[in-house]
């Protein structure tokens, strides 16, 4: 074994298992690069290696005790710097909770531990998870590891950038309009949204109660699957939560997508693509093709009632949680959160009850009529190479910058309000040597289904075992 | 339409006491003509239904049934 640190989550979790590694040099390898890349990455916003540490020694006691383990038994993770654990700072990215530290724990950091992961810090964010570029005024922005003056995508940066960095084994992310997947794709890794309420919310800071998801950003579709096999299920804690049972994530990673029926969508989501970014998606088609899927082109129905009704939708409920805050005291937040909640106040409560309305019904004629002529759908995650930082710098660009930093979120946020599961993998790189993302949607509740799909082209391709350039 | 981001600012302030916090924030609000016109675009294209959580039961309905 050399660097213990390339481990994938999944490697990780087993060498503890074993006795190949202990839990204590898992979490020196994760602190060697904390050291090497964070001053580049600013991709933590708090760390606590004095507790993790005996956190690691109680893992490695219980695995020479013989102790049952769990399926992250020892490994250390940090996450996105919005989940609640009692007693410890969550700031939501924000200069108005930089200080708060909540009186409960969330679910889905809850079961981890259960499991026997714990964490040792919290990840840079975007403030209050709303924008799709890692920009932070209170904290600083958060850099690309393959580039620096790059994005990392948002609003998951941090969790993008450090688990790409070999930071961490895993991160929670959190998508409301794609802030798990694109961060997953401008920084080379592998990030799941499941199913509109697979996933508790229990204790996870709110956004868009129609469109919030919680889920992981990994090295590698298997390890998305391990964590969604903890994290996934209902929790009486959060009544939104599905009763849906919980299937083997990881048992469905066969290879095999013999048959399986790619869709393409030839409108919307190439809508504006860039030559290297449409070239990186056809080549992994043909990795795709090459194990058995069948390539079919199309054209999506109804895309213009998900753009719009959605953005309806988040625009209004982001609004309605950030009133009090945005009479009180709107210079603390970042311009680009405050210019883009203000207008939610003035949406028409009938606009955004139709909106909601035609949810199920939009939901029910896309789904019959793509997937009964597909069983996945493939896009890019971000049509376009990415832009640097200085490009969508609402905060200190010229005006229109705001135009610029809308358009990274294009191709996923009609996901958040069909409400259905996507993951996003690493396809190759722009001429900027920026990862590409491949983003991979199918119908609800087929979190295995587009997993599988995803680790069939990690089998056959090696992006997401890549370092970055930040490690070099 | 010319005053609309006026009107649209003085109704937020009247409803929400909230005020333009910065300029790209005046000028998001100028593009809800926008949205106006895509929401209007849609009128009469599908039907509308009052019971907003009929979302859940689309999920069920259209699930993965097995992979």
């Amino acid at each position: 074994m050399t660097d213990l640190a390339d481990l994938t989550l999944v490697e990780a979790a087993d060498a503890v298992r074993s006795g190949q590694a202990t839990s204590r040099a898992l979490l020196d390898a994760c602190w060697a690069n904390i050291d090497k890349a964070n001053p580049a990455l600013n991709a933590t916003i708090w760390l606590e290696r004095e507790q993790a540490e005996a956190d690691a020694k109680a893992a490695d006691r219980a695995v020479a005790d013989r102790k049952p383990l769990g399926l992250l038994h020892g490994v250390p993770m940090a996450h996105k710097d919005m989940y609640y654990q009692t007693g410890r700072l969550s700031t939501a990215g924000s200069a108005l909770r930089r200080d708060w530290r909540p009186a409960i724990t969330g679910t889905a950091v809850a079961r981890m531990a259960e499991q026997g992961a714990y964490v040792f810090g919290g990840l840079n964010m975007a403030e209050f998870a709303q924008n799709p570029t890692g920009h932070n005024k209170t904290f600083g922005d958060c850099h690309n590891p393959w580039n620096l003056p790059y994005i990392t995508g948002g609003s998951s940066s941090g969790s993008g950038a450090a688990v790409s960095a070999r930071m961490t084994y895993a991160a929670l992310g959190s998508d409301t309009g794609g802030s798990i997947r694109l961060p997953a794709a401008a920084c080379g890794v592998t990030g799941i949204k499941a199913t509109q309420s697979r996933v508790s919310r229990y204790g996870a800071m709110p956004l868009s109660f129609s469109h919030d998801n919680v889920g992981p950003l990994c090295r590698t579709a298997r390890d998305c699957a391990r964590i969604l096999s903890v994290i996934a299920g209902y929790d009486p804690m959060d009544p939104t939560s599905s009763r849906e049972p919980v299937p083997d994530y990881e048992a469905a990673l066969t290879g095999d997508i013999r048959g399986l029926r790619i869709g393409v969508p030839s409108t919307f989501f190439l809508d504006g693509v860039d030559a290297p970014v449409m070239a990186a998606i056809e080549a992994a088609l043909n990795v795709l093709a090459a194990r058995g899927a069948i390539i079919v082109r199309m054209t999506l129905p109804l895309m213009d009632a998900v753009a719009t009704y959605g953005s309806i939708v988040s625009r209004v409920e982001a609004a309605t949680i950030h009133a009090q805050w945005m009479r009180d005291d709107p210079q603390a937040y970042g311009q680009h959160i405050s210019s883009r909640m203000f207008p939610g106040y003035a949406i028409p409560a009938p606009y955004y009850v139709e909106s909601l309305s035609r949810r199920g019904p939009i939901l029910r004629a896309f789904a019959a009529e793509v997937f009964s002529a597909v069983d996945v759908l493939v896009t890019p995650t971000i049509p376009t190479c990415l832009p640097t930082l200085e490009e969508t710098d609402i905060d200190h660009g010229p005006p229109g910058t705001e135009y610029k930093f809308l358009a990274v979120s294009i191709n996923t946020r009609p996901f958040n309000y069909l409400g259905l599961p996507a993951v996003s993998v690493n396809c190759g790189f722009d001429p900027n040597g920026c990862p590409i993302g491949l983003q991979i949607a199918g119908r609800p509740f087929a979190e295995a289904r587009i997993l599988r799909v995803a680790d069939a082209y990690q089998r056959d391709t090696d992006f997401h075992a890549l370092r970055p350039g930040v490690l070099s | 339409m010319d005053d609309f981001p006026t009107a649209t600012e003085a109704a937020i302030a009247r409803w929400f006491s909230v005020s333009p916090p910065n300029d790209p924030g005046r000028r998001m609000v100028a593009d809800l003509t926008h949205t106006i016109a895509a929401f209007e675009k849609l009128r009469g294209t599908m039907v509308f239904e009052d019971e907003p959580s009929s979302f859940e039961a689309a999920l069920q309905a259209t699930k993965e049934t097995g992979v």
